[in-house]
């Protein structure tokens, strides 16, 4: 979550520091010079423009810190002249004129939106000077405020999602052992849909899935969760495995929320001797083994990602795999990083590189942060895209 | 990184060249251009992509939603391509089994599978 300090408050406005434009909205050239003069004997360095009309005010309007805004214009009935400003000017402070007759009306375009209001003839130059820096001081408390709840909302909503896409995993086999990371990419306000689970099986299969709904928000990341859940269920329910893949497909197609979306996935079931795997790709980079010795896995029988295809055909892919071995699952987020500014993308040859720089010593809890940041100082910055990383490691017996 | 595209029509075809970068924030314009192609009744569409400097899981999102959109007039959407770079992306995520994939703008002209 971001702190209030870092949160995009307009900077504040010092009147007399700053060349700060306000706008004046007044049809009547008497009072519009009455304020002009209240204002020059100030002596605030103040940008003061003039419209005459609600339309013309429009037209102008963006460029204003503050608009003074008289309600009985010509083209204006009762406050739609503060609706339209608020609508033209979301960003400037407004405050209202109203003559002494119709004060109330000044309470109600406070409750409207106004950040103050004047009644002529009862203001001079230092009164008006300060109530137009209070508003624009107002303004931005406001906007503060609106940032800081929605980032809290925001906030509150990745971590729904994360605990929906990063589960705990059904795995009782306490020897085999598995570490999990996530990160979202540059754009830390949302999350992808990166999205992984492991679920041991009666049987002792370790069945494993490792995905990336294509995107990044809300919606990505929805399907993301949705997908897992619906993995996890195929698995427990016992659907065999060359199904699962043509099931999340059609679960896929009736929840995306667009005909574009399609998610890569890989999926691993360790055999109960943990010697060998079975292994599904769609569309997915496919696994790396870092121990014994540090190769991809074969991707020749890569498929085409769920979701692309009206129909899912993988064939399965068998690897034996030594009486001791760590392998590492990745989504395409890590691998697409840059070898320097303008460098070719890393893929799993820059990566292990990577990795076989970092050596042997590091723990497998501490290996996946380390090579996003060795990953991430290569790319000369964070990675556009979300990681997700799953590692899992039989040893020694 | 920006996208380039341009477009013109070659017998009942029409050509699209793209260059540069085809990434989350390019590929909408890519999108509109293919969804607007489609919209005026281009559906023999062949995207050139010699040109392409990178292209991520979005850009390829895109693609296979321009190839459903000429599918559903019975149309056909064919890529140039040669670089093995960009090659590469479409043999690991299983989509050369997916779009047919030429190595020269005539050769596509001329395909007929």
């Amino acid at each position: 979550m971001q702190s209030v300090a870092a949160l995009p408050v307009k900077e504040t406005s010092d009147p007399g520091a700053t060349d700060w434009p306000l706008l004046l909205v007044e049809d009547d050239d008497g009072d519009a010079f009455l304020v002009g003069e209240l204002l020059a004997e100030t002596e605030a360095p103040i940008r003061l423009t003039r419209a005459r009309s609600v339309r013309e005010a429009v037209a102008t309007a963006a460029h204003a810190r503050c608009v003074l805004l008289d309600l009985g214009l010509p083209d204006s009935q009762g406050l739609s002249a503060l609706e339209s400003l608020r609508a033209a000017a979301p960003n400037a402070a407004i405050v209202v004129l109203t003559g002494l007759m119709d004060e109330h009306r000044g309470a109600e375009a406070m409750a409207a939106g106004a950040q103050d209001y004047l009644v002529k003839g009862e203001i001079d130059g230092r009164g008006l000077l300060r109530a137009l820096r209070y508003a624009i001081e107002r303004r931005a408390t406001e906007e503060a405020a609106r940032a800081l709840q929605e980032s809290t909302l925001r906030a509150e909503e990745n971590s729904r999602l994360e605990r929906g896409l990063l589960p705990h995993p059904l795995l009782r086999d306490p020897r085999l052992t598995h570490v999990a990371r996530y990160r979202p990419g540059r754009h830390q306000a949302l999350l992808g849909g990166d999205f992984y689970d492991v679920v041991e099986t009666p049987d002792s299969v370790v069945h494993v899935l490792l995905g990336d709904v294509c995107g990044h928000g809300p919606d990505e990341a929805a399907l993301g969760a949705s997908l897992r859940i619906a993995w996890r269920t195929l698995v427990l329910a016992g659907v065999p495995e060359p199904d699962r893949l043509a099931f999340l497909q059609e679960v896929l197609v009736s929840e995306r929320t667009d005909d574009e979306l399609f998610a890569t996935v890989c999926t691993l079931a360790v055999a109960p001797d943990r010697r060998s795997v079975s292994m599904r790709l769609a569309g997915h980079p496919p696994p790396v083994l870092l121990f014994p010795a540090r190769a991809a896995l074969p991707d020749d029988q890569v498929g085409p990602a769920i979701g692309v295809l009206d129909t899912v055909e993988l064939e399965a892919t068998r690897i034996d795999l030594p009486p001791a071995w760590a392998l590492l699952l990745a989504t395409d987020g890590l691998l697409e990083g840059r070898d320097g500014a303008d460098g070719e993308r890393l893929g799993w040859d820059g990566v292990l590189a990577e990795i076989a720089a970092i050596g042997p010593d590091v723990t497998d809890k501490d290996l996946p942060e380390l090579l996003i940041d060795r990953v991430e100082k290569r790319n000369h910055g964070p990675l556009t895209d979300d990681v997700a990383m799953l590692m899992l490691r039989w040893p020694a017996p | 990184m920006d996208l380039s595209l341009t477009t013109r029509s070659e017998g009942d075809h029409t050509i699209v060249a793209v260059g540069g970068e085809i990434d989350v924030y390019t590929a909408p314009k890519l999108r509109e251009q293919l969804i607007d192609l489609v919209s005026a009744g281009q559906y023999h569409l062949i995207v050139n992509m010699e040109s392409v400097e990178f292209l991520d899981s979005t850009g390829l999102g895109v693609l296979v939603g321009g190839l459903k959109r000429v599918r559903a007039h019975d149309g056909s959407l064919r890529l140039v391509c040669t670089q093995e770079r960009i090659l590469k992306i479409f043999r690991i995520t299983g989509l050369t089994k997916v779009f047919p994939i030429h190595s020269s703008e005539e050769e596509a002209l001329a395909a007929t599978d």
